[in-house]
């Protein structure tokens, strides 16, 4: 059985990626929790508002600033954390007003653009700027030296590349070349001069306006014109962004389900991946059923199926005091668990056959509860890093990762294909 | 809390929820319920993805509106690919069209028009169901699989924010008219989707109170998807006897985490109701091998009670 050990011990950046509701904001808490309890200075960037997660570990709300887990909760629990765990949010709300803040050139521009008509109403809508200040903050993170372990988990967005595709679209969404072709025709020179310049340029927009309204382009115009100034500041960031994302200190982790939504959807998204030049590390399942191995005699087929609920209940009616419980229930409960276990397995293995065999493939159980504390964080670490590695003291010497900071472009080179 | 009187009648069914919780279960349920009325559906998802056309057995990308049962035709709406078909109606000369279409100024346009492509999309959905086929609507009716929930609020919001930014002119009247058809509880219905568990349930109050006020959207029902039941509490299910076969061990194993799941789901459906004051459906988690469109007819068989189509 693979784990995720050597993954997280030998990176400094891990991203978790996978579609919504397979379980990755809890995977990413539970492998940061590992990392401190290995010693390792590790905060994690989480999007989801998980209460039940903050308050049990004692952060109260997450904000936009790192906060740092309290030692005495970890003692309170019994727990040896030698590293120190902190956790942010971010928050989707004002993403872009914070991204105008951050790299608006002068005052000035800054309330040109946050006082735009158009930017007002519209900015709430545009896309990309949650998902780029998350990797901003992913990168300020890791220049800040202050921690030697980052898990990130990104948006459960249906198309998770888009996470990616961010710093890109935002960087093109804002290049000069083509604020230029908007900005140009309303301000120094005028229609006349644009049409001149470029005749194609000019019935073009005339045709644009008059299928899009009258004054559209004009307040796009002098909202590309401010926003203009921003460029360079973003141009920059998006370089340092590309390089960190395929450093070859960074991971990326793919959760996922073994429901067939969630592999249709993985399926996809490691393909893009891999487009990208991002390429996986390991494969984490969860919520996996448990099938067991069938008693051959009781189950001559090697399986339990449909049909062997009543031979199921004989077992138990002869097996002694079940305080009761309704043994018909207990039969068919088994047998639908079983079905479901089996199906998982398959379309699991499926999967698997067209990863790299290489690829480490963690299966965590279905548990009982849902995980949304630092008991059941824990409870995970067995399956991902292997029983007993929790507990396996660390190695002498220093806490930093072998791998090397990769910050900016030079440093940062192309991970390997795999 | 009843269900609205005569609710499939109504003509868009948006579907939407936090990603994971069976939004394409839920859009194919109510198309198959639709279609059962005798209904001409258009099953649309807003994303392209492949689980619907999955669940129907269609193969590859989407393209213009395919027909997947009797009754029952999948499309997926892209923004630019809408934004194309509109200006093909504003600019009716061929030749000025394309020549609009494939410049490249055309393309940052739309990457860059901020907004431009989510109003597209809903402008499609509009532009749907007002299409007429001879004498008589193409669509008896929509239903939208939308994106997860932030996407798909963005979606919903874009008529208003687009009526605000543009000034006078045909995309604030577009715009109008799309918000008019959304706000109509006469002719649109919102039904969100989550499971009974914490992460979904507070994302789901939230989008509730959103499309609730700002919003202004008319809601249908709440479905709740892929519940546990059982008969007792985990920690009520015993030890192993002594000298018990291991399968006995097994079986216990297995009921424990039934158990364990249906009192998370009591607890989450607990908290459901306590704000959510439209109807609820629940949907029982289905142990199959295989998740296929016998099983969203199952489901459709437990939920059409919850319908007030029993």
């Amino acid at each position: 059985m693979s784990t995720i050990e050597a993954l997280v011990r030998d990176h400094r950046v891990v991203v978790c990626v996978g579609s919504g509701g397979v379980g990755k904001t809890t995977t990413a808490a539970s492998i940061a929790l590992w990392g401190a309890m290995q010693g390792r200075r590790v905060v994690v960037l989480t999007i989801d508002p998980a209460r039940r997660l903050a308050d049990s570990l004692g952060v109260g709300v997450l904000g936009d600033e790192p906060r740092t887990v309290e030692p005495a909760v970890f003692t309170r629990l019994g727990m040896k954390v030698p590293g120190s765990l902190a956790a942010m949010m971010l928050d989707q709300k004002g993403a872009w007003d914070r991204l105008v803040a951050r790299h608006a050139p002068s005052e000035e521009v800054r309330a040109r653009i946050l006082d735009n008509r158009f930017y007002r109403s519209l900015s709430g809508t545009f896309a990309g700027s949650y998902e780029y200040m998350a990797i901003e903050q992913l990168c300020l993170l890791d220049e800040s030296g202050g921690y030697d372990l980052i898990v990130l988990d990104t948006p459960p967005t249906k198309r998770a590349m888009d996470f990616f595709e961010a710093p890109e679209r935002i960087r093109e969404f804002l290049d000069r070349r083509v604020v230029r072709w908007f900005v140009t025709p309303y301000m120094s020179q005028g229609w006349s001069a644009a049409k001149a310049m470029n005749r194609t340029v000019g019935f073009l927009f005339r045709r644009l306006e008059e299928a899009t309204g009258v004054s559209a382009l004009a307040e796009i115009s002098d909202f590309f014109s401010a926003m203009s100034g921003m460029f360079d500041a973003f141009a920059a960031r998006t370089q340092t962004m590309h390089a960190l994302l395929r450093a070859s200190s960074t991971a990326f982790l793919l959760v996922t389900g073994p429901e067939e939504q969630a592999l249709t959807e993985t399926e996809f998204f490691s393909r893009r991946l891999r487009e990208m030049k991002m390429s996986l590390d390991a494969v984490v399942f969860n919520r996996v059923h448990r099938e067991f191995a069938a008693d051959p005699e009781l189950f001559p087929g090697g399986t339990v199926s449909r049909g062997d609920e009543a031979l199921i209940e004989d077992v138990l009616a002869s097996a002694g005091d079940l305080d009761g419980i309704d043994t018909a229930w207990l039969a068919r409960n088994f047998v639908d668990y079983q079905l479901l276990a089996r199906g998982e397995a398959l379309r699991m293995e499926q999967f698997r056959s067209g990863l790299s065999r290489r690829l480490p493939f963690v299966t965590v159980p279905n548990f009982e509860s849902d995980l949304h504390d630092v008991a059941g964080l824990v409870g995970m670490h067995s399956a991902l890093f292997g029983r007993g590695a929790a507990r396996r003291p660390r190695r002498s010497g220093s806490s930093r990762p072998p791998a090397k900071r990769a910050s900016s472009a030079s440093s940062g080179g192309r991970r390997p294909a795999k | 809390m009843t269900v609205p009187p005569r609710f499939l009648d109504r003509r868009v069914f948006v579907v939407v929820g936090k990603g994971g919780v069976g939004k394409s279960t839920v859009a194919a349920l109510l198309a198959l319920a639709l279609a059962a009325r005798g209904k001409r559906v258009l099953l649309a998802q807003m994303e392209p993805g492949r689980r619907l056309p999955e669940l129907f057995g269609l193969d590859g990308e989407l393209q213009g509106p395919s027909e997947a049962l009797p009754g029952v035709s999948l499309m997926t709406i892209e923004g630019e690919a809408s934004l194309s078909e509109y200006l093909g109606i504003v600019l009716p000369v061929k030749r000025v069209h394309k020549l609009v279409v494939t410049s490249k100024l055309y393309h940052h346009f739309v990457a860059a028009a901020p907004g431009l492509r989510e109003l597209m999309t809903v402008g499609k959905i509009w532009y749907e169901e007002q299409r007429m086929d001879g004498e008589r609507p193409c669509w008896d009716a929509i239903v939208v699989d939308a994106p997860a929930t932030g996407h798909s609020l963005q979606y919903l919001r874009m008529p208003q924010a687009a009526a605000t930014a543009f000034g006078p002119g045909l995309v604030r009247r577009e715009a109008l008219r799309v918000m008019e058809l959304l706000r109509d509880e006469t002719r649109t219905v919102v039904c969100p989707v989550t499971t009974a568990e914490e992460m979904p349930v507070n994302e789901t109050l939230e989008m509730y109170a959103q499309l609730q006020g700002e919003l202004a959207m008319p809601l249908g029902v709440l479905f709740v998807n892929r519940v546990h039941v059982a008969p007792v509490a985990a920690d009520a299910v015993c030890a192993p006897p002594a000298k018990a076969p291991a399968l006995v061990g097994d079986v216990l194993r297995c009921a424990r985490e039934e158990a364990g799941w249906a009192s998370i789901n009591a607890r989450y459906l607990a908290r459901l109701h306590e704000t959510i004051e439209i109807p609820t459906v629940e949907l029982p988690f289905l142990f199959a091998e295989e998740f296929g469109l016998a099983e969203v007819r199952t489901l459709l068989g437990t939920a059409l009670p919850g319908l007030g189509e029993a």
